[in-house]
This record gives structure tokens, sequence and C-alpha cells, in this order.
């Protein structure tokens, strides 16, 4: 019986709404943060720099070949020599002085993330454009690395090349001169893998 | 009349009018809110607590908006026309009664004072548009007219057969009569009959074809805007308003069914308290089946008033009146009389029903349109080809 007047067409909607009426609403309120929707850790939001947490320094040394492959030309970017490096703190010869990115003009291609081969650029989770000032949306040095800082604390960021990347200096050991002529003798053994000598191919 | 007199009466209307737009206007949150929630959203937020200040917010807006006249639109009738909405509207509250005390002026024949005034607020709605001289205005307000006075006969016809049941036209007597047992066990027929013709009245969703956005873009109101839009917006939530107070008191037992316990100011209280949340879920039903239909044609909505409910309100008369005939007449029928009329007027509602889900096209191929679909043509054209050979 309830069934069947259930089934009645004007009925029949009268309980979808009513049903849809105690569901819990989509709505996120976009300009509260507290209340917005959160992104997904893979977004790729506007590009990012990487702070290096064990030296305190970025991994950015102003390569700047990220700078040279941007399709719209919306950085720039200038390096120094990196005072840690003479006080023997850190590995890196050079470091980043100078950083800016026109993020209006970034299409989040991710080609700049691609291409860096310090992992120090990364496509952050920021991807909001509006702001109070006419030149807002550029972002210096700070600011990108204060995105990036936050980015890492989000998602507990490591580099894609650890060991490489690492800024702790390096013990520097002296390469011992090898002769070549007392190597000749063990050329067979190739286990050993001296790249200096090239072994062919055995044939069938 | 006195001065004091004059004053009396002019703070009564004033109190009145502030009041009913007060409902008005937070009967506009409560549709947004209401409508939101069927579609998920969350509706006005913002202003205020919860957006418990929009309404409000959108008072000022339309009183400081800019009020257009288009230029070859007929002055006096134009402005004359929210007016003529509004004053109906508000007229209508003179003779409803709120609790036994809380009345106006209470007229014996109140409940004929507001079926002919509630008719006058379709002139108005005819004058916008023709005084607008919009050809959008013109047809919204002719489609206006033609609606409202065809649903008003089964209206004023469920209205006659309470009247009968209560050997009354006085509001306050008729809802008197309901202490044992409200209207709607009685009569569901003439509720249903009563509360869809009230839809219709008021122009709302599923009857709102003379406002239809996309066949006459907001007929009458198109080329409103401002304060005076705004009167024509109060006026038909004030009608909302009025027609959801009528189902409590004609159908619902209005403040004295369920009878409340205590006495005195408690009781009243309680008594204001049943009536108002009744009132509430009146006006949910009108807002929930808005936001759950789509608007009728108008070949539809016709049909739907002429062919069934003024019949259905004609048999409903003849058959409560023969049972009220005879029950006056001997007096061993009369105890079961009520149940007889409530099983009739029972079955004839599950008729309805049937014609709504079942005939409402029954000579659909002259006026109206049905989808049809290519597998059942094709099976026509082979039934056809067989019969021919």
């Amino acid at each position: 019986m309830l069934k069947n007047i259930a089934k009645i067409g004007f009925v029949e909607g009268l309980i979808v709404t009513i049903k849809a009426t105690f569901r819990k609403p989509v709505t996120a309120e976009y300009p509260n943060p507290d209340k917005r929707q959160a992104v997904a850790d893979r977004y790729m939001g506007f590009p990012a720099l990487m702070w290096d947490m064990n030296i305190q320094e970025p991994y950015c040394t102003g390569c700047m070949v990220c700078v040279r492959n941007c399709p719209t030309q919306c950085m720039t970017a200038e390096m120094k020599d990196n005072p840690y490096y003479s006080d023997g703190i850190s590995g890196r010869r050079k470091i980043i002085d100078k950083f800016e990115i026109n993020l209006g003009r970034c299409i989040l291609c991710g080609i700049c993330v691609d291409v860096c081969n310090f992992d120090a650029i990364e496509m952050s989770h920021e991807h909001e454009l509006s702001k109070y000032q006419r030149d807002g949306n550029r972002a210096d040095l700070n600011k990108l690395l204060d995105m990036g800082k936050e980015y890492q604390f989000k998602l507990n960021w490591i580099p894609k090349q650890p060991e490489k990347n690492s800024g702790t200096p390096k013990i520097k050991t002296k390469k011992t001169e090898v002769n070549k002529a007392s190597v000749f003798p063990i050329l067979i053994d190739v286990k050993k893998g001296n790249s200096d000598v090239k072994m062919e191919k055995p044939t069938k | 009349m006195t001065l004091i007199e004059v004053l009396k009466y002019l703070s009564l209307a004033g109190g009145l009018f502030f009041l009913l737009t007060m409902v008005a206007a937070y009967l506009t949150l409560m549709e947004r809110k209401v409508l939101a929630r069927i579609q998920q959203r969350m509706g006005p937020t913002y202003v205020g607590f919860k957006g418990i200040l929009q309404p409000l917010a959108d008072a000022i807006k339309l009183i400081t908006k800019e009020d257009l006249l288009p230029s070859w639109a007929d002055r006096s009738i134009y402005w004359l026309a929210p007016i003529a909405v509004l004053v109906p509207a508000v007229l209508m509250w003179v003779t409803i009664p709120v609790t036994g005390e809380l009345v106006l002026s209470n007229f014996d024949m109140g409940l004929l004072y507001i079926t002919a005034i509630s008719v006058l607020s379709v002139m108005g709605l005819v004058m916008a548009g023709w005084g607008s001289a919009n050809k959008w205005a013109v047809m919204g307000g002719l489609r206006a007219a033609g609606q409202l006075v065809s649903y008003e006969i089964p209206f004023i016809m469920s209205i006659l057969a309470i009247a009968m049941l209560a050997q009354s036209l006085n509001l306050r007597e008729i809802v008197f009569q309901q202490n044992h047992f409200a209207f709607i066990l009685k009569q569901p027929l003439a509720f249903f009959i009563f509360f869809t013709a009230g839809l219709a009245e008021l122009g709302r969703i599923p009857f709102d074809i003379h406002h239809a956005e996309s066949e006459v873009v907001g007929g009458p109101f198109v080329e409103y805007s401002g304060a005076h839009w705004a009167v024509f917006y109060l006026a038909e939530y004030m009608n909302t308003f009025t027609v959801a107070v009528l189902t409590t008191l004609l159908f619902l037992g209005g403040w004295i069914w369920p009878t409340m316990p205590f006495d005195g100011t408690l009781h009243n209280l309680l008594s204001l308290i049943l009536f108002m949340f009744k009132t509430i879920l009146v006006i949910y039903l009108i807002f929930w089946i808005r936001g759950t239909f789509p608007r009728l044609r108008i070949d539809q909505l016709m049909a739907f008033g002429w062919k069934i409910l003024v019949p259905l309100s004609f048999i409903n008369i003849l058959i409560t009146s023969s049972i009220l005939f005879f029950a006056d007449r001997n007096p061993a029928f009369s105890p079961i009389s009520h149940w007889i009329m409530s099983l009739t007027s029972l079955m004839l509602l599950v008729f309805t029903v049937y014609l709504i889900k079942y005939r409402a096209n029954a000579n659909g191929d002259v006026d109206s349109v049905r989808l049809v679909s290519a597998s059942e043509i094709r099976q026509n054209i082979l039934k056809k080809n067989e019969v021919t050979h």
C-alpha cells in the first residue's frame, strides 16, 4: 500500500526532495579560510622554492635553467657566492640571491620543476591570484620560500634526489693516482668496474 | 469619531501593516533557506547570524535602487498597479483571527469578505501588464486573469463545503466548530482542492505561468524595479501567508484543535504557538512543493482547473450537502454521518489522484505534446500493416 502511494508521480517527487533536505549541504563557503575545500596532495599550484632544513638555506643555486626554460618568461633569478660555503657549513658553492616570479603570468606548466637539477623548485598548493595591490602577484624570494616552506611542512616533502642534492659539505678525499700499468694485468676482472678499461663483448 | 479613536485605528492599521511586512520579509528568507536545503545548498549565511538579517539587506537594496519608468508606459496605471495589488493583500487581514481574541474586526460574513477581496489583486496584475506597455507584461497579466478566474471557482466551492459544515461564515465560529475534529478529517478532498486552488491563486510554482521566466520573462513585473517591484513581491508573500493561515483556520483546526491544557494566559499563549506552528507547516509545504515540481503548461493548467478541480468541487458540495440534509432529518443517522462524510471524501480524493496520474491527458493527442519512442511508432506501423493485409 505505502509503496504504491510512493510510486504516484508527484508523491515520489516530494519524497525525493524531502530526502535531499536532510542531507548535508555540499557548499564550501569559499573565502572563509576554515570552510574552503582542501586541494589534493598532487595539486599543482604556483611554483615555490624549497628550503633545505639541514643547513637553513634554499636548495636553489640560481643556475637559471628554469628561467631559460620558462615558456612565458615569468621568472628572473640572480646568483651569488654562498657565504656558508666558505665557512664550510654548506656544500653549495653558489646560492640564489634574487628570485622573482610574476604569478599572474605563470601558466602552471611545471616545466621549471622538470628541468631543475637541484630539486629547488616545486609546484606548491598556492593558487589564489586576487590581491589588493597591482603588483601583488610578483612573488620575491622570501615570498616564494614561505610558500615553499608551507608546502614542505604540509606534505613532509623530501627531495627527489636526496643524496645528490643534500647540501652537507662533502668530505674531500684526494683521488689516488691509479697506476695504469699496474691495473693492466687485472683487466680481465671486470666486476671491479674499472671504467677506464673497456671490454669487448664476447662473440658467440 | 473622536481624535483618540482615529489615532487608535491608525495605530492598529500601521501595526498590522508593519507586522505583515516583517512576516513577508522573513518568508522570503525562509523560502530561500528551504529551497537551498532541498538543493543541498546553504542559502543566505553572511548578513547577520546565519543570514538572519538578509531580508533587511534586500529591502535596503531594493528601496535605494532606481525606479525606472518605460517611456511608453501609461503612467498613472503603471504607478497605481503595485498599490492595487498590495491593498487587497492587507485588507484581507481585517477579519482574520489569530486567536480567540486577537482579531481586528470580527465580521459575521468574514469568509465572503475574504473571497471577495482576494479576487481584487488580479486587477492590479492586469493593470501592471497594461501599464508597462510591454508585450510580455500584457501576456502575463492576461494569463494571471485567466488563471485566477478559473481557479477562483474550486477555491470558493471548497470553502462553501466548510461553511456548510460549520453553519457559519464567521471565521472565529468556524474554528470553534472544530474543537472535536479538524475539518481536514471530515473533508480531505475539500482540503486538497482548497490548497491546490490556493496555490494557483497565489501564482506559485507549479502554477506560476503568469510570471513564467522562460515564457513571459517575469510577466507583469518585467518593467518594474526597485521599491515598486518590492511592493509586488511583498504582496505575493503576504498572500502566501494569508493562504497558509486560512488553510490552518478552515481545515487544521486553527488554535483550538487539539485543545491545549491549562487556563488563562498560558492557555492562550500555547494556543497561539500551536496556531503558528501549523501555519509554518503549511508554508513549508508550499515551499516544498515549489522546490519539487516543474511549471505546468497553460493548457495543462486550464485542463487541471476546469476538468478536474471544478467538477470535483461540485461533487463534493453535492455529497456534503446531502449527507448533512439526511443527518438533519433523521437523528439516528447523525452520529455516523461524519464517518460517511470523511470516507466518501477520502474515496473522492483517491479518485482525484487516479485522475491526475492516469487520466490527466486522456485526450492528450489533441491538446498536448507527448513524447513517443521510436520503437512505439515502429510497432504502431507494423500493427497498421497487419490490419490492412
